[in-house]
């Protein structure tokens, strides 16, 4: 019970004890040397995705070739435009699963407004407003109002996915090509997708609002103790009302990449992002972290499922093989990180 | 307290459905003449039967204060289990406790993942569901199985009459009943509402917590699978998606009756149950297509959701005239 | 000079409860003020008044002579009064620094502001510069020790340089005595930089060891204020100042005391690691134990393992002669014993339930048969126990929430008799109860000892001596044997002495 209090001699470089201050701050990766158990959580998810990329390598040349990477990263670059706001949600402790069928009204949006006549960049710009639309609606209901987030997220994607539904009359809509949009979406910046590569931009950029600034920062700790950020004058609520703000109209951003892709709206487009998105959040969760959802284990966990399906699809595993080994993913994943975070802090729980 | 003059709490809001119900009901009434013809409230009731089991199972969540986003995977499991137990011509009774044995042990699953490692119910059921519905597939890789349906008697969890019910009301009505009992009239149901309403002072009355969140999860596994039995008696073929479709309407339905009666109950359920399907009945009957009945059903979720919220009902109780009550003595 | 703060004539009223009754407070700059009193003196209301969580209902607060109005925690903040909870809010994987500049990360406020950490650095640095604390700052609060969390909250409070006033609202409570040592090194560096400290505890022993002045309230007055050195001088009597003679026909006449049956309970040598050891007592049918304890001296948790709430790891428990060790609550309910919680709002009650929930639902077998609830019983014996009780209004539909404290410590106290135990564990049965439903909880108390073994367990060392037939003292997780008068009690509660 009694840890002795640590003196500055024990911390930092000698000082006279209490007029110098402090040993220098560093970045939040430092703390106590890691356990083992513990490295292997926060790293693991690297080394997944390295063996398996190998082993699939390996066993199927190829997987390797560069059209296969080229399509694993086109299609991995839309679930990260898809993603990143799900993550900061996640990582505030709240959800989201409203996002898929935001995006998928959005090919909608764009494919309804293109087949009658409308032009790319008015169609995507009336796509992104309304997932911007849906953000501020569930940011208003969960972070304004405080309803619980999954019940509404659930009553609000479904509403998504009906107006979906409804602008294609029940069938999705095919486009006779894919405008500018398209030309940007299959552009290539050497072997690498321009996709890819703007998707890896926005991460960074997201990486340093989360690692560098107060957002981040805030994130994190409404997490843990959103009565600690509203005591000490931060603005929860309006943290949250944004976080759902983005994650809408990023989520509609996806869906207008989505249809320059597919040259098409697709209402039902939605539910295979479902799983994946949460578990490819969820999961990489646990690189870097110990089980807080942030960027680059989004988007280690988005390459791990892309990765998966590819080199499954080329193994021949079926659909369903996959689903469960994903679905065993998630669930051994979140039960490693719980039971890590447990035994790494001295909880005093009664029996 | 009741005053003699004033009507109860609970009076009022039966009443309050009561209104509501004849609202919808007079409005289809006069928008398609048939509305509350013999024939269409057959198929009323039918509608219901599977959305109002679905919806019963998630109750025990509810209660207990957890999410459940599995059953509808666990659905389509169980209903992949009965047809491929009837395909290989094993008898319909067994058939069907093949389904709901599956739906009770994903239930159990999630019951233990939850109560027992204490992983968070949202992620861990959404894994479960994932995983239920890629065993699905087992059976006959993803293909809808009929085989054998017609002669196996299982189409009599549609077609036939009990004591001048349609088979499918009868089931509904037997689970209500059972369910009612369960939750409202033994020792049981008080310890699921201890357990959702306050945890530890459930534990501290003796209360087995764990225990009951679990077997809050089985009892959704359980009866989302009952559901799915009679779809597949109705559509005679098991497929692979057959569950999806019962997610958002059973929600809605437990937070509507919720919303109308104050709390989560087999009754707030039945009658959540009840006007979601006659309204949803309706637009089928005035052949609005799925997607816009779709979209009401979100928005009447949205409505319900902040109609049951607590800060909800406290503002409207600010809004009644305060009886004299002793204010609560801060310590 | 005027004083720095001058608080007047501060009345304050929960509903029928008069917290404070015409308060006087004087604070000088520099002092390190404590504020001393049993539960319900009054002093948390007075520093919640000054730190802007209640409005006073009347009275005047000067700050240099000047009237304030202190509305809400942000205006107190702006004058000068900073406040530390009994339990501040924290964020547990952020670092000491980090969450004293929590709000404050960034070159400009905001919520897109870059982080700069080299500005908190310097900020911290100077912060520890004006307070020379010996702390490392580096560590998440998580992982730091209890003593350091203070320290972090205490920085925290004071990273604005314009604060003069600092309220400690007991921050030792949790603390070793090692880490008192530091938390107090603290204090006095803080007073040497001219902030006034106004500090709350229950702890007498420690009070002279860092306070210069003491105000010591009873029953929602200041009955007395003084220095150390007038203290010392006059030979002044705090426990005798603090108690009053209140006690007296609050506590029904004790009957004779049972001998040579056997103990219907019993500890031998009963530990949990960090929180009690060696606990040996008997109690038998026909007596009140009492154990008196402060906060944080292992009482609570001692009064759970007894339940099965906690599970102990040392020593033996017996209950009517056989060994046990309850895997949870349920076990020790059915082998007879029965608590009632400290929190009653969160581990007795459940609140939005009824009268009739509340009372059976601890006993659920005797509630129905065959499985199926006894509707119409279950009422009648709610209402007759309800009667017995004396819970005022009667109105069994009514949830648990709509009653006032004392109202659902009875109910608490029906669901325990619908439970027919062997042994009944009272956990501070009187905390934010008012002086008429306390007798009535007493004379409940003392009745039930006539059939079974009641343990009361309380901070207040009055209740404990003025209820219990043999009194037990816990400090610091130890029992000490007591003389079997109250001061003899209070000394060995309060500073471990067996007096």
């Amino acid at each position: 019970m009694s840890a002795p209090v640590r003196g500055p001699a024990l911390g930092a470089p000698a000082r006279d004890a209490g007029a110098s201050g402090v040993a220098p701050v560093l970045p939040a990766a430092r703390r106590t040397a890691p356990a083992p158990g513990r490295l292997l959580v926060r790293y693991g998810l690297f080394l997944l995705l390295a063996a398996l990329a190998l082993g699939f390598a390996v066993l199927r040349p190829s997987f390797a070739s560069a059209g296969n990477v080229a399509d694993m990263l086109r299609s991995g670059g839309i679930s990260a435009v898809m993603l990143l706001g799900l993550t900061f949600i996640v990582a505030a402790g709240e959800i989201d699963v409203s996002f898929m069928s935001v995006a998928a009204l959005s090919t909608m949006v764009v494919a309804g407004l293109v087949s009658s006549g409308a032009g790319w960049g008015l169609a995507a710009a009336a796509a992104l407003g309304t997932g911007l639309l849906f953000g501020l609606a569930n940011g208003g209901l969960v972070a304004l109002l405080g309803l619980p987030a999954l019940v509404t997220t659930i009553a609000t994607g479904g509403f998504a996915g009906s107006v979906a539904a409804a602008i294609g009359k029940g069938t999705s809509i095919p486009l006779a090509g894919s405008g500018v949009l398209g030309t940007v979406v299959r552009a290539e910046v050497g072997p690498v997708p321009a996709l890819a590569v703007a998707a890896a931009a926005l991460y960074a950029a997201a990486w340093w609002l989360q690692d560098r600034t107060t957002f981040g920062h805030y994130v994190y700790a409404m997490e843990q103790n959103r009565r600690a950020l509203v005591e000490a004058g931060v603005p929860a609520t309006r943290l949250l009302f944004i976080l759902y703000a983005l994650s809408g109209t990023l989520s509609a951003g996806a869906g207008v990449l989505l249809a320059a892709d597919l040259s098409s709206g697709q209402p039902y487009v939605g539910a295979s992002y479902f799983i994946d998105g949460l578990t490819a959040v969820l999961l990489g969760g646990m690189a870097l972290k110990m089980g807080k959802p942030n960027v680059i284990g989004t988007a280690v966990g988005i390459l791990l499922l892309a990765v998966l399906l590819s080199g499954a699809a080329l193994l021949g595993w079926t659909d369903w093989q996959r689903q469960i080994v994903r679905g065993a993913l998630l669930i051994g994943g979140v039960a490693a990180v719980v039971w890590t975070r447990r035994s790494g802090r001295a909880v005093h729980e009664s029996v | 307290m009741t005053s003699p003059f004033r009507p109860g709490p609970r009076l009022l809001r039966v009443l309050a459905f009561l209104v509501l119900l004849a609202l919808v009901a007079g409005t289809f009434q006069l928008l398609v003449p048939g509305y509350l013809g013999a024939e269409h409230l057959h198929a009323l009731l039918r509608h219901m039967a599977v959305q109002g089991l679905a919806a019963l199972g998630l109750t025990f969540v509810i209660v207990v204060r957890q999410f459940d986003l599995s059953f509808p995977g666990v659905a389509s499991l169980g209903a992949m289990t009965l047809g491929w137990l009837i395909a290989g011509e094993h008898d319909v009774s067994t058939a069907v406790a093949g389904s709901l044995a599956v739906g009770f042990a994903c239930g159990l699953v999630n019951g233990v993942a939850v109560a027992g490692f204490r992983l968070p119910d949202i992620v861990a059921t959404i894994a479960t569901g994932g995983v239920a519905v890629g065993l699905s597939y087992l059976y006959s890789n993803g293909t809808s199985i009929s085989d054998n349906f017609f002669g196996s008697g299982i189409l009599d969890f549609n077609d036939a009459r009990v004591a001048g019910l349609d088979m499918p009301a009868a089931v509904l009505l037997a689970a209500a009943a059972a369910a009612a009992l369960l939750l409202h009239g033994t020792r049981f149901g008080r310890a699921f509402y201890a357990t959702g309403e306050n945890r530890v002072s459930a534990r501290f009355s003796g209360v087995r917590v764990r225990l009951y969140v679990a077997a809050a999860f089985a009892l959704s596994g359980t009866l989302a699978c009952l559901a799915t039995t009679l779809l597949v008696a109705s559509s005679g073929a098991s497929n692979v998606t057959v569950g999806n479709q019962l997610l958002m309407p059973a929600y809605a339905a437990v937070y509507l009756g919720a919303a109308l009666f104050g709390r989560a109950s087999v009754a707030a359920t039945l009658a959540g149950t009840l006007l979601m399907s006659a309204m949803l009945d309706g637009f089928t009957l005035m052949a609005v297509p799925y997607y816009y009945s779709d979209a009401i059903v979100s928005l009447v979720l949205v409505g319900a959701i902040a109609l049951f919220d607590p800060r909800t009902l406290a503002a409207a109780a600010r809004l009644r005239i305060p009886a004299a009550r002793p204010r609560e003595v801060l310590p | 000079m005027p004083p720095l703060l001058r608080m007047t004539g501060i009345e304050k009223r929960f509903g029928p409860v008069t917290a404070l009754d015409g308060v006087d407070f004087t604070l000088e700059a520099g002092q390190i003020h404590a504020l001393l009193g049993v539960n319900g003196a009054g002093k948390s209301t007075l520093v919640k008044i000054l730190s802007g969580v209640y409005t006073a209902d009347a009275g005047e607060i000067l700050l240099d002579g000047a009237p304030v109005a202190l509305g809400s925690p942000r205006a107190a903040m702006a004058a000068g009064v900073a406040a530390v909870q009994q339990h501040p809010e924290l964020v547990p994987d952020l670092s000491g620094v980090e969450n004293i500049f929590l709000g404050h990360e960034g070159r400009r406020p905001g919520l897109f502001a870059r982080i700069d950490r080299t500005a908190m650095q310097a900020a911290a640095e100077r912060l520890l510069a004006r307070f020379p604390v010996e702390i490392d700052l580096d560590r998440p609060v998580g992982e730091m020790p209890a003593v350091d969390r203070e320290i972090v909250a205490v920085l925290h409070a004071l990273r604005a340089e314009h604060t003069r006033i600092l309220i400690l609202d007991e921050p030792t409570s949790t603390l070793t005595e090692r880490e008192k040592a530091s938390l107090f090194a603290m204090m006095r560096a803080l007073r040497a930089a001219g902030i006034a400290i106004v500090y709350i505890t229950h702890r007498l022993e420690e009070v002279f060891e860092v306070a210069d002045s003491f105000t010591v309230f009873r029953g929602g007055r200041n009955v007395a204020s003084f220095t150390a050195a007038e203290a010392e001088a006059r030979g002044v009597s705090i426990p005798e100042l603090m108690l009053a003679e209140k006690a007296g026909e609050l506590f029904p006449p004790r009957d004779g005391r049972p001998e040579g049956e056997a103990p219907v309970l019993a500890a031998e040598n009963l530990g949990l690691a960090g929180c009690f050891s060696g606990g040996s007592f008997a109690l038998r049918r026909g007596e009140i134990l009492g154990i008196f304890g402060l906060v944080g001296s292992g009482v609570d948790e001692l009064s759970k393992a007894l339940f099965g709430a906690l599970r102990h790891d040392e020593g033996r428990l017996l209950v009517k002669g056989r060994e046990r060790r309850f895997s949870g609550p349920h076990e020790a309910l059915r082998a007879g014993v029965f608590l009632v919680p400290g929190d009653r709002r969160t581990e007795g009650l459940t609140l939005t339930e009824d009268v009739v929930f509340n009372t059976t639902v601890a006993n659920l077998g005797r509630a129905s048969a065959l499985g199926l609830l006894r509707f119409g019983r279950n009422r009648r014996e709610a209402a007759r126990l309800a009667r017995e009780t004396g819970l005022h209004p009667p109105a069994l539909d009514r949830p648990a929430s709509a009653f006032s404290g004392g109202n659902q410590q009875k109910i608490v106290i029906a669901k325990g008799l619908f439970r027919d135990a062997d042994v009944y564990i009272f956990t501070e049965p009187t905390v934010g109860v008012d002086i008429g439903a306390r007798a009535k909880i007493y004379g409940l108390m003392r009745a039930l000892s006539r059939r079974a073994g009641v343990i009361v367990v309380s901070s207040d060392c009055d209740e404990v001596h003025g209820l219990a037939d043999r009194t037990l003292a816990l400090y610091k997780g130890r029992p000490v044997t007591a003389a079997p008068n109250r001061d003899g009690l209070l000394a060995a509660g309060i500073m471990g002495r067996a007096a």
